[in-house]
């Protein structure tokens, strides 16, 4: 057994003093007193404002960019292009494609082509109004389908595909030919914008020795170090990026578009020795930073007469836009969980990531996986219609237990909670009298019941690198502070990593306090992403608290006179485990250390262990560790409009371990609400690449009278590699409610809407389709 | 651009201040008298971060302009409790974590204590309509809600 997993086993074996209770968060003050926190609330008063100029068209070749009328008006102290870029003018995260400043050629409408600093942001805008660019346009490729086609316009010289990967188990042939039934059916999904309330911010100013200083809002300040540091001919080391309070995240704000507001900040400020802030309006975010990939899904799926699956056949198309972003990581996901949970014995995937010339879609909470779900979870549903057996029976002959295959032939293992969240959610919801009962429904209101299944494979498995450093410091006072490059954009899950620190150490959380993430006080650890904070950090926290918790109790031994082996601490005091009345304060062994030299800084640093899988069939262990859920939703249906109102949701998670399950209850919930706005109302369009409606009020999200009533049902079937068996769970609340509406609007139409959003239009053309 | 004399009360405090025709209450409220607790989230009155009490009444101080503000009395989150003594709607949003990102929450704790302020015990429904012009991305309002409620309910047990 290695150390850590040593560690992991003993805090398994006693009872829990903090983990697994609802604890308030630690910064929860600072925000109810609305205390300045955010990047814009700490600007300098004389900090440059700037804005950008953005192309208006989605494919142009650039002849000229005139800056001269803009530099003319009072009150503009630069106006900076590509030419003016020390270092190299790139801002890509993955694939080398993307310019931080498109001097040449345009391939998406939004892209920065300058940038513009004055006083205040009139004076900027009326300076990036005053840049001229004049195009040549080109014709747009606009369908990820249509760029797949060998005689398709390119986005790229290296062609359309961004990334291609599959997956090959069994014979996809023989499977269909034991098969008694085959439908075929394709689904399709729509750009959905994060809607972070706040938009996108940075702001750079240069320090006296020539290096500069960032703050912004962002996930990984890491790689907004790196990215700037590019950009700016520096190395790493002449940049500190410090992340401030960050206003809601949910992908975007670790992909690319931080770099650009710090590297753009940057730029200004090194030319003109002053500070600057570039802080996005709303439409500028909606249409420059990323959101949630569309796909366009064929599913093939054959069965036997008693609902047994035999074979699943996918092809998976996703559209990135014009630059990759994370696309090439988000259809590993995808291709990854394209069946859904369940065990097939043959299954053919092919999944391409295609550039077109749409805004740029990347990171978004959920990760490809809510797109595969969506058509996988639809696709049961019609399965069960044509075979004549209820959905969930269905979906229980063919669920991943333990002991099953995954898709990618992984060994399904204990930590499998499938069964049971499927069953207490359906037993919570009612579903089998639901369902006879909505469907006797007559009249024009028909109400509709959905279920649907998943399974989310944890943190980054074959995308990424997959460790974090935690530290964890005692001062004098006694007070802990713990601190990482893991930020916190409002889960919640630092608090977290606080929380597993305390139970390590026998302390109450009142002597804990967050450090923010800063890239001077803290060891790279990886991205914020992939609901990784409590998997991965929260293995680094318990690594170094058990190091401090050695410190305290060694000294302690030495002031009780006692055995270190024979201590612990519990609730503030370091003791005999035998006789409690040999006990001091903790506070009294933090100061004998400070007295002996004893350090009390420590840092933890957890590596997962490696994904092993055959790269060419996908086949192996994909992910470390498995998130599992089902969600039952239901709906009425005004027939005469085809309006949608959702009336109940039911959400049962397979959590692994809830750290601190009120905190897990709001990931959940607002999940789910994030997740209905992607199944019943949020789309982006884009007209001819132009996007048609980036703003809040063409862009519509759940408000707080869109909500249905909830019923969040938390089941622990601890995991292999979280701290105390805690799964992943940020991302995975987003996943299924947008299946589960659908399948409960064509429950209550017996009529299916193969696209979401399921908008009014969609769901009366689909009932009078099936009336045809 | 012409100029213009406002002289409103802010959190209990007068100020007198010559504002241009187009400058936002927002802008006036955060950059000149420092109040950064109101959020700007989309400058369209789509969000509601943006929202002060004016009157007695929820605004979008993005939309306003400051001379519409012209003697009127305005509530800000600045004007709200305080570390020692948190108005209840603030206590409840803490003890609920019903705060995440925290960007909503300024306008949030607006919208629930100018409904406390005319409705002392509200159902789940009138909370919802009260808070519906501020948009949260994080917590589907549930936690929000729920905090809404313990917060009438600490009030009314003061009082009574």
């Amino acid at each position: 057994m290695s150390e850590t997993e040593l560690v992991h086993k003993l805090q398994e074996a006693e009872g829990l003093a903090i983990v697994g209770k609802r604890i308030q968060r630690l910064d929860a003050l600072g925000k109810v007193l609305g205390l300045p926190l955010y990047t814009s609330d700490i600007a300098p008063k004389d900090a440059l404002r700037l804005k950008v100029v953005r192309s208006t068209v989605p494919h142009a070749l650039i002849k000229r960019i005139d800056t001269a009328p803009a530099k003319r008006i009072p009150g503009v102290s630069a106006v900076l292009t590509a030419e003016d870029i020390p270092g190299i003018n790139e801002a890509y995260s993955l694939l080398p494609d993307r310019p931080l400043l498109a001097s040449t050629k345009v391939r998406c409408q939004g892209e920065a082509i300058a940038v513009v600093a004055a006083s205040d942001y009139q004076t900027a805008q009326d300076g990036a109004d005053n840049v001229l660019v004049e195009y040549e346009r080109l014709p747009a490729i606009l369908s990820p389908v249509e760029a797949l086609k060998p005689d398709s316009i390119r986005v790229h010289d290296s062609g359309n595909v961004a990334k291609y990967l599959k997956v090959r188990k069994g014979d996809v042939k023989e499977g269909f030919r034991q098969a008694d039934l085959v439908i075929e059916n394709t689904y399709e999904t729509q750009f959905q914008d994060t809607a972070a309330l706040e938009p996108e911010v940075g702001m750079a100013w240069l320090e006296k020795d020539g290096s500069v200083t960032c703050v912004g809002s962002m996930q990984t300040p890491f790689y907004v170090q790196a990215g700037v540091a590019k950009v700016m001919g520096l190395s790493p080391d002449k940049v500190r990026v410090i992340q401030a309070t960050t206003g809601g995240a949910f992908g975007p704000k670790s992909d690319e578009m931080p770099i650009d507001t710090c590297a753009l900040s940057a730029l200004v400020a090194q030319k003109t020795g002053k500070s600057a802030i570039l802080a996005y309006t709303r439409d500028e975010s909606m249409i420059a930073h990323t959101k949630r990939h569309p796909f366009v899904i064929t599913l093939k799926t054959g069965a036997k007469h008693d609902g047994r699956l035999t074979a699943s056949e996918a092809l998976l198309v996703s559209d990135t836009g014009a630059y990759a972003s994370l696309g090439p990581l988000v259809i590993i996901r995808a291709c990854f969980h394209a069946t859904g949970p369940y065990a097939i014995p043959h299954v053919k995937t092919d999944a391409y990531c295609m550039y077109t010339n749409n805004t740029m879609a990347g990171s978004f909470r959920g990760f490809g996986s809510p797109q595969v779900h969506f058509a996988a979870e639809c696709q049961m549903d019609e399965l069960a219609k044509k075979l004549d057996m209820d959905p969930l029976d269905l979906r229980l002959k063919n669920i991943l237990r333990p002991g099953t295959l995954t898709a990618t032939s992984q060994l399904v293992d204990e930590a499998c909670g499938l069964e049971e969240c499927a069953k207490r959610a359906a037993e919570a919801s009612n579903w089998r009298a639901k369902r006879q009962e909505f469907g006797r429904d007559r009249g024009s209101f028909r109400r509709g019941i959905g279920v649907a299944l998943m399974y989310h494979g944890n943190s980054l498995g074959p995308e990424g690198s997959d460790y974090a450093a935690v530290h964890v410091l005692i001062k004098p006072d006694a007070r802990v502070v713990v601190r990482t490059a893991l930020t916190e954009y409002g889960t919640g899950a630092t608090s977290g990593l606080a929380q597993i620190v305390a139970e390590t150490l026998g302390l109450p959380i009142s002597l804990f306090e967050l450090g923010g993430a800063d890239t001077v006080s803290c060891q790279e650890t990886g991205p914020t992403v992939a609901s990784r904070v409590i998997v991965i950090g929260g293995r680094a926290a318990q690594l170094a608290a058990t190091k401090l918790k050695e410190k305290i109790l060694t000294v302690g031994g030495e002031l009780l006179r006692c055995d270190r082996s024979k201590l612990m601490i519990r609730d503030g005091l370091v003791g005999h485990s035998d006789d409690p009345r040999q006990s001091i304060t903790y506070e009294t062994v933090v100061e004998e250390c400070y007295k002996k030299h004893v350090s009390l800084i420590e840092t933890g640093f957890y590596s997962a262990p490696k994904c092993e899988f055959d790269p060419e069939n996908s086949q192996g262990t994909t992910y470390q560790q498995y998130t599992y859920g089902a969600v039952v939703a239901e709906v009425e249906v005004d027939t005469e409009l085809g309006v949608v109102k959702p009336l109940k949701i039911t959400a049962a998670y397979d959590v692994g371990k809830a750290i601190n399950p009120l905190s897990l209850e709001g990931q959940i919930e607002g999940g789910t609400i994030q997740a209905l706005g992607y199944g019943l109302m949020e789309q982006l369009v884009h007209v001819d690449g132009v996007v048609a409606n980036p703003t809040l009020g063409d862009y519509y999200i759940p408000t707080s009278l869109d909500i249905p009533e909830i019923q969040t049902i938390i089941i622990e079937y601890p995991g292999a590699v979280g701290p105390f068996g805690a799964k992943a769970m940020g991302e995975p609340p987003v996943d299924l409610p947008a299946a589960a509406l659908a399948n409960a609007v064509a429950h209550a139409t017996e009529s299916r809407v193969f696209s979401i959003p399921l908008t009014a239009e969609k769901v009366l053309f689909a009932m009078r389709q099936r009336q045809r | 651009m012409a100029k213009h004399l406002v002289k409103f009360n802010v959190n209990g405090k007068d100020h007198a201040l010559v504002v241009e025709s187009a400058e936002r209450l927002l802008d006036v409220l955060r950059d000149r008298l420092d109040l950064k607790g109101v959020k700007e989230g989309c400058g369209t009155g789509d969000c509601g971060a943006c929202t002060v009490i004016m009157d007695g009444q929820l605004v979008n101080s993005c939309l306003l302009l400051a001379v519409q503000a012209r003697d009127k009395r305005i509530i800000t989150i600045e004007g709200i409790g305080t570390r020692e003594k948190l108005h209840p709607v603030q206590k409840a949003i803490m003890k609920h974590n019903a705060a995440q990102c925290g960007f909503c929450i300024p306008a949030m704790v607006l919208a629930g204590k100018n409904l406390l302020d005319h409705n002392s015990a509200p159902s789940r429904d009138d909370i919802k309509e009260a808070i519906s012009g501020v948009l949260c991305r994080c917590t589907g309002y549930y936690k929000l809600i729920d905090a809404v409620q313990e917060a009438a309910r600490e009030i009314r047990e003061d009082k009574g």
